[in-house]
């Protein structure tokens, strides 16, 4: 049973964990992701040159990013920083998950950001698909930020 | 279907542009409707000091990606990647021009790795997002 706390700069420590639920890519889930970047290349609907269809590159980043919502409630949060590295296609009917670890913290201008190194694997063949990094600010327990508000 | 650019492009050269307009009901598709939601609940997004919702920065990733993909093909999906900053929010109903110059060729493995220079821009040209993102080069050509 998972005990959910707040997230806050306080209660997350370097070297802590994350995983996702598992999740299986379908093709509703590429049509859905196509419509909302307006991206419909060929090789997401008809055919690649890996061999059949295959699914954006960045399909799964949200996986990666949501991770911590497995182990925190979110309040709110602004991402600062986003690292990809695509190492093979995502295909529809892979069963995928990502696990992360907290790399680093820390404060700048006020600010407090949390740093989360992942990994997204095709969990049936073990191959890893997808790696890299984010930095997200943590927003104050009373809201945003005053300077996010720029607009 | 072969990367979309038909001749060489040059270090300091850049890449067709993509233009998006982002669509609350393309923000609700990408992030997930829910209540208490910067991305997808209007009046949420004010009380945190936004006059709208904001766009997942993470939109603008999968922008890089498709300019990236239409410039590098396979090279992009198996061996690419991005690193980049988010600058200044993006609100639903903006129109981001996304764009990228070449930086540099450099020889990996008995291919190429091109690197780019990566940026979004809002309507008013303010920049959104920054940094790179590379590929590997697959067209002999390009190689030359």
């Amino acid at each position: 049973m998972v005990e959910f706390k707040t997230l806050s700069y306080e209660a997350v420590t370097i070297g802590e964990e994350f995983m996702s639920d598992d999740f299986l890519v379908k093709p509703e889930d590429v049509d859905t992701f196509a419509y909302a970047v307006e991206d419909h290349h060929p090789w997401y609907f008809e055919d690649s040159p890996f061999g059949g269809k295959i699914a954006h590159p960045t399909l799964l980043g949200n996986q990666a990013l949501l991770m911590r919502h497995s182990k925190y409630i979110v309040p709110a949060g602004l991402h600062a920083k986003m690292q990809f590295e695509f190492l093979e296609p995502i295909r529809a009917g892979m069963r995928v998950r990502s696990r992360g670890k907290v790399i680093d913290k820390y404060e700048r201008r006020g600010r407090h950001y949390m740093v989360t190194q992942f990994e997204t694997r095709d969990e049936e063949a073990g191959t890893v698909l997808v790696r890299g990094q984010f930095t997200q600010m943590i927003f104050p327990a009373s809201g945003v930020h005053r300077e996010t508000t720029n607009r | 279907m072969k990367p979309q650019t038909a001749r060489r492009v040059e270090v300091g050269e850049e890449l067709p542009p993509l233009t998006k307009t982002i669509l609350q009901r393309q923000i609700d598709c990408y992030s997930g409707v829910r209540p208490d939601s910067i991305h997808t609940d209007p009046e949420w997004a004010r009380k945190k000091g936004f006059k709208a919702p904001l766009v997942q920065a993470m939109m603008s990733t999968a922008y890089v990606s498709q300019m990236m993909v239409q410039f590098l093909g396979e090279g992009f999906v198996r061996g690419g990647g991005m690193s980049v900053a988010f600058t200044k929010p993006v609100l639903a109903g903006d129109t981001l021009t996304v764009r990228g110059r070449i930086k540099s060729r450099e020889p990996e493995g008995g291919r190429t790795r091109v690197s780019v220079d990566v940026w979004c821009e809002n309507q008013d040209g303010v920049m959104t997002m920054a940094g790179t993102a590379s590929g590997l080069e697959s067209d002999p050509r390009s190689s030359r």
